[in-house]
């Protein structure tokens, strides 16, 4: 018998804490593919892009818009209208980064080098969670920047230190991490890349007309839905009418979006632990 | 050294592998032989922990995999050559395998080095050959220099230069003592490569043998060739052999010695122009272990039931 072949002791913490390699390994792994640069590059190209045009026909538009359509200028919404694509992106991202592992088989590989699965998944997890949320975030914010400029052309825009600016700046930020994450979390569950990116645009977008079927019981389905999350924590100014009835408040609103965290993690980790 | 005891792993109704126990000892090449599903994937995979037995246990230097800290330095291993993602580099492919180790970044040049693909190691995966792949997970196994090593078919796809140098290495690391556990389903390849054999057939030991007993237990009597076959034949079938002409024209003789067949033939005055003890190859004594043990069998119309 040789040295090495010491058990060593377990405990919870080692079952999902990742040593340095491991994580340098994650790390390495999210870099030296395209699709990660392709992923970011069109995600920040559409948000900036979009941006920018529904900024600017803004404020070509302001000296001819009605007192109805003034009244219902959104500085924010309008800059991050491209964002949309983002979240897409960002989703597809965080799918990718570990189902593309058990798509090409690689994962038998990792797990032959890191038997503990826990510590892999954790690695993966904290390696995507601070890529998104550091890019999404100054994506973010550059959107932010770049359409408040077009729009200062017309004394149209709006500063961070203004009423809940800064507040919905940080969210929508945020809210791209999350569905990151929560591609993520499918993606480690389904372990499929069409089914996962599938199965997140459904959540995302195809969800809003289902929460809707419960409308006349409950506003609650409705408002748990990630489309009314969304729309509860990047608006600046309460909403009005029926569709008002469906967004969530605050309070919930955050509540919810750190369920969706918590459940997509821990059922992508409780799958990961399973055989391959 | 790799020990399996005992070791069972069910898929719902299927049984991949059968209470299949057996050692694998350093300083020799094991072959691990056995017809198309019949369990060798499922013991490797097992062996490394990636799959979990239904019971039973697969330990490697007396422990099991999944508990030893940095394994690639204890057990290298090379599953499915197709296992890599294609949009990465060779050499990123194998540095994000060497740094969850803690192995240093040269140990990645040298074994590119070894294995030929230093001059590819920036080339995404995704255009290499199946050679290429099997070079490339033949460098990952080397990695941690582990006195333990597994390779599940490694010389699929490699040119004829390749299964010589895969041989070569193969012998040149057992002969530094490791242990050298090797899959395949090419007996040739077998017979020049292991020094020991495990054959198994739907999931269960059919063989544990060296290689030279292996082939000395299905070795088949005595050939031998005179120009008076028939009478010579005659003689024999009288002394209470079993004889069997050969389309060549040779007689395969059993129940009789090499001695015994010699004095037969000078007692009734017959040439001889050849007797040896035939040697059955590999590839007969595989067919023959695992005759009743083929879970996928070709059928070909009017040779059914010739055996």
């Amino acid at each position: 018998m040789t040295a090495h072949s010491f058990p060593p002791r377990r405990t919870a913490l080692r079952t999902f804490l990742p040593g340095r390699g491991v994580l340098r390994s994650e790390w390495m792994k999210l870099r030296s593919v395209r699709s990660t640069y392709l992923s970011v590059l069109l995600a920040s190209v559409l948000a900036v892009v979009l941006g920018a045009l529904a900024t600017s026909s803004d404020a070509n538009e302001w000296a001819t818009m009605s007192a109805q359509d003034r009244a219902r200028f959104d500085p924010l919404g309008d800059s991050f209208v491209g964002l949309v694509f983002g979240e897409l992106a960002f989703g597809v991202l965080g799918v990718m980064a570990i189902s593309t592992e058990y798509r090409t088989g690689m994962i038998r590989a990792t797990f032959a080098a890191v038997p503990r699965r826990g510590q892999v998944y954790a690695a993966k997890a904290l390696v995507v969670g601070v890529v998104s949320l550091v890019l999404g975030m100054s994506l973010v914010f550059g959107t932010f920047f770049l359409g408040q400029a077009v729009l200062a052309s017309r004394h149209l825009e709006v500063h961070l230190g203004d009423p809940s600016v800064l507040r919905v700046v940080l969210s929508t930020g945020l809210h791209l991490f999350v569905v990151t994450m929560i591609g993520f979390g499918l993606g480690a569950l389904l372990r499929h890349s069409a089914g996962a990116i599938a199965a997140l645009v459904a959540m995302l977008w195809l969800a809003y007309p289902l929460g809707r079927i419960f409308d006349q019981v409950s506003y609650l389905p409705s408002r748990v839905l990630l489309f009314n999350i969304a729309d509860a924590i990047t608006r600046t100014r309460p909403a009005t009418g029926r569709p008002a009835l469906r967004i969530p408040s605050l309070e919930l609103a955050y509540t919810s979006l750190a369920l969706y965290l918590v459940v997509f993690l821990a059922l992508g980790a409780l799958r990961v632990v399973r055989d391959v | 050294m790799i020990e399996v005891h005992e070791l069972t792993k069910r898929y719902g109704p299927v049984t991949a592998v059968d209470r299949l126990s057996f050692t694998v000892r350093p300083g020799g090449v094991t072959g691990f032989l056995g017809p198309n599903g019949a369990g060798k994937s499922t013991t490797m995979r097992a062996i490394l922990g990636l799959d979990t037995p239904t019971s039973g246990r697969a330990l490697v230097n007396g422990v099991a995999y999944r508990t030893i800290d940095r394994p690639l330095r204890v057990v290298g291993s090379l599953l499915d050559a197709g296992a890599v993602h294609g949009g990465r580099s060779a050499r990123s492919h194998l540095e994000c395998l060497a740094v969850t180790n803690d192995l240093p970044r040269s140990r990645v040049g040298e074994v590119l080095e070894m294995t030929g693909l230093s001059g590819v190691a920036r080339k995404r995966v995704g255009g290499f050959s199946l050679g290429m792949r099997q070079r490339l997970g033949i460098a990952a196994a080397l990695l941690g220099d582990p006195p333990i090593l597994m390779f599940d078919e490694p010389v699929n796809g490699l040119d004829p230069e390749g299964v010589v140098w895969a041989r070569d290495l193969m012998r040149s690391l057992a002969a530094e003592g490791r242990t050298v556990l090797v899959s395949s389903h090419l007996m040739s390849e077998m017979a020049l490569t292991a020094d020991h054999l495990i054959v198994i057939g739907r999931g269960a030991l059919i063989a544990d043998a060296g290689m030279a007993d292996l082939l000395r237990s299905s070795s088949d009597g005595v050939l031998v060739r005179t120009p008076q076959s028939r009478r010579l034949a005659d003689l024999l079938t009288a002394e209470g052999a079993r004889v069997v002409a050969e389309p060549d024209g040779g007689l395969v003789v059993t129940g009789l010695t090499v001695q015994a067949v010699s004095r037969v033939a000078a007692a009734g005055g017959v040439e001889i122009h050849e007797l040896a003890r035939r040697q059955a190859s590999l590839e007969e004594a595989y067919l023959r272990l695992t005759d009743t043990a083929v879970q996928y069998r070709a059928t070909t119309p009017g040779t059914r039931g010739t055996r």
